[in-house]
């Protein structure tokens, strides 16, 4: 890789470290944020290993890396402009990456009307690590491998345009080139292949074809929604691909409401897949989330998926949070659970802010089930554990 | 709105007369203090930054701006709070809409997953952005949720005592305030627990007036078990500047109202 363009910013995350908090006289000197660009960011280091190796790969690793994070923004007359975008050597693939995932220009026109233009992240819904209606592009490589739940959301370049008003809010998201999930290839981990009747690990990895890059092949999303008293309320549509290989043609119809009950929070969701193929698929989740005791918050949600082709999968997930020592510590379970397909996917993590600079996470993948061709126990092989250390700039 | 007019305009033709009265309900001071300390004029913006200190003295920082809007004095309030500092909380917005007779609404934008993630009602004794300060401190904690009593009046200070009415929903037995004869700001705070020690005290240093309404400026919450203290600041502080009702929504948590948040000349 050409590393003339991190030399370039080596200046600038210099200028970053002189932090304005450093000059002792607090009370004289509130930073100066407002008045221009800041830089900041992290570094960030990350290992995982697989607890067996995986016949299939050579590499018993399922992480490996290095990081820089570099994020700014800054305001031109009346647009902000922001950036985030991550430099790093990625020992798995053996390559050095570079990834913008924020790359935009944010404006208002008239009152009420947000227009936020370029390569952006973006989600909706009120599922908790489960979609329905968000159809926006995820890295479940990342997802799977140990790095920062951040990735699990993947970039895409659109435009989104946001009119407000007190009746209905209406988001609207064009993306002209139709942006997939980062799906399994078979280079960090193996997958389950039908004809073969069992994993496969391909070299070159797995690539399926991509829709034609059209503006007729773009993908339309549209969310309507509104707040009342304390019950959100929202409607989705989406056109464009299935965003798993083969990438179907499809459409969506959805709708949610996520409102205050008991001590808790509620949520329902519903979307009907409309697939060109005939293979319509019907999603509907149930969650409630609630603080169980002080600092211990459990959540809880039921997820079914009916597909024409396939019998009904049912989910089951838990999520378990405990935070102590003023949210220094933060203990979290996530568990999936399969009752149809007898499978399940752990997510312990343990993270430790040691400071405003340094901090650490340990966690751990565990995939298992009783059939191999099921989602999760596909992955039986690439369970794993994993270290991260970041300092933040 | 009509009745915060009236009440304005009571406060204006009886201000004097109040001020030099002393007062002997424990409730009617514990309610102006709350007026004092959380409601002051229709609304509000406010740049707030903490060290947050452990008994090593290692220490950490926030920076952040709130805009506050009332929708009824001594009652609902909403809340924006949009965080500077330090980086990995950089841009991460805070909305709360604070009601008197249910579990306040809360939302928290998380910049990195583009998450508006609702916040169950939770626990509000417990850490604020990892501070030592609790959410409770920061948005008031009810009246009603205590019995008050005039312990003691002095020549500056009203001193009060309060317990909780539901004493297993707090970490406390029963706290004691110094509230101000002349602003109705509580100056000094001291939790006492269940053993019978003061284990946590809230300490104002400094107040000034902004806009007609005596503000603190320094406050400083101490563990008195740990050694750990947070130290708070506000600056650039304005009342009173109309912020409407659509700057407390979904939209300034993906899109922050800039001319809200802009910094005023002092």
């Amino acid at each position: 890789m050409n590393l003339r363009p991190l030399l370039l910013l080596l200046p600038l995350s210099a200028l970053a470290q002189d932090d304005p908090w450093d000059d002792g006289a607090w009370e004289e000197d509130w930073g100066d944020e407002e008045q221009g660009m800041v830089w900041s960011g992290f570094a960030e280091a990350g290992l995982g290993t697989r607890f067996d190796t995986d016949e299939l790969l050579d590499n018993r690793n399922t992480l490996e890396e290095v990081r820089w994070r570099i994020e700014s923004d800054w305001q031109p007359g009346d647009v902000t402009v922001s950036l985030k975008a991550d430099l790093g050597y990625d020992g798995i693939e053996e390559d050095w990456k570079a990834e913008i995932r924020d790359l935009t220009a944010t404006f208002t026109i008239g009152e009420s009307v947000d227009l936020k233009i370029g390569r952006q992240v973006q989600t909706w819904g009120t599922g908790d690590l489960v979609f329905l209606n968000d159809l926006f592009p995820k890295d479940y490589v990342s997802f799977f491998a140990g790095r920062d739940d951040e990735y699990l959301k993947a970039p895409g370049d659109a435009i989104r345009v946001t009119k407000f008003s007190q009746a209905l809010n209406v988001d609207f998201v064009w993306t002209p080139v139709f942006e997939p999930d980062v799906y399994l290839t078979g280079e960090r981990f193996s997958f389950y292949f039908p004809p073969a009747d069992g994993n496969i690990a391909p070299t070159p990895p797995f690539s399926a074809p991509e829709p034609d890059k059209k503006f007729s092949n773009g993908e339309f999303a549209l969310r309507l929604y509104r707040t009342i008293e304390s019950t959100e309320y929202a409607f989705y549509a989406y056109r464009g691909f299935s965003k798993q290989p083969m990438f179907v043609p499809m459409n969506a119809f959805g709708a949610s409401i996520r409102r205050p009950l008991g001590t808790g929070l509620a949520n329902a969701e519903t979307s009907f897949y409309d697939s060109r193929d005939g293979d319509d698929q019907l999603r509907f989740l149930l969650g409630y989330e609630w603080e169980a005791r002080r600092n211990f918050t459990v959540g809880l949600q039921y997820y079914l998926e009916r597909q024409d082709s396939a019998d009904t999968r049912h989910m089951l997930t838990n999520r378990l949070t405990y935070r102590a020592g003023r949210d220094k510590h933060t203990w979290s379970l996530f568990t999936f659970y399969s009752p149809s397909d007898d499978d399940y996917y752990l997510r312990p993590t343990y993270s430790y802010r040691h400071s405003d600079q340094w901090s650490f996470t340990v966690g751990a993948n565990l995939f298992g089930g009783n059939e191999q061709h099921t989602f999760f126990n596909q992955l039986a092989d690439a369970s794993n554990a994993y270290l991260r250390v970041r300092f933040h700039y | 709105m009509f009745t915060r007019q009236l009440t304005a305009m009571a406060l204006l033709i009886l201000g004097s007369t109040v001020a030099a009265e002393t007062l002997t309900s424990a409730d009617e001071i514990i309610a102006k203090a709350d007026i004092a300390s959380y409601y002051a004029g229709a609304d509000g913006r406010s740049e707030v930054r903490m060290i947050i200190s452990d008994a090593q003295g290692r220490e950490q920082r926030r920076q952040f701006t709130v805009l506050r809007r009332d929708i009824d004095d001594a009652g609902d309030q909403q809340f924006l709070v949009v965080f500077s500092q330090p980086s990995d909380v950089r841009n991460t917005v805070f909305l709360v809409n604070k009601h008197i007779d249910k579990d306040d609404d809360r939302w928290l934008y998380l910049p990195g997953l583009d998450l508006v993630k609702r916040i169950s009602a939770g626990d509000k004794r417990t850490s604020f952005v990892g501070a030592h300060y609790f959410y409770e401190d920061v948005s008031g904690r009810r009246p009603s949720d205590d019995e008050h009593e005039l312990v003691e009046t002095s020549d500056s200070f009203y001193i009060l005592s309060h317990t909780p009415k539901d004493l297993g929903s707090v970490e406390f037995a029963n706290y004691q305030t110094w509230i101000d004869r002349q602003t109705f700001l509580p100056m000094k705070i001291e939790y006492t627990n269940p053993a019978g020690d003061i284990y946590r005290r809230v300490e104002v240093f400094e107040v000034a007036e902004f806009d007609g309404h005596p503000t603190v400026t320094t406050s400083r919450v101490s563990d008195l078990l740990t050694g750990g203290k947070t130290d708070m600041q506000f600056r650039y502080i304005k009342y009173d500047v109309d912020i409407p009702d659509s700057v407390f929504t979904e939209r300034s948590l993906r899109n922050p109202p800039r001319d809200w948040l802009k910094r005023p000349a002092e």
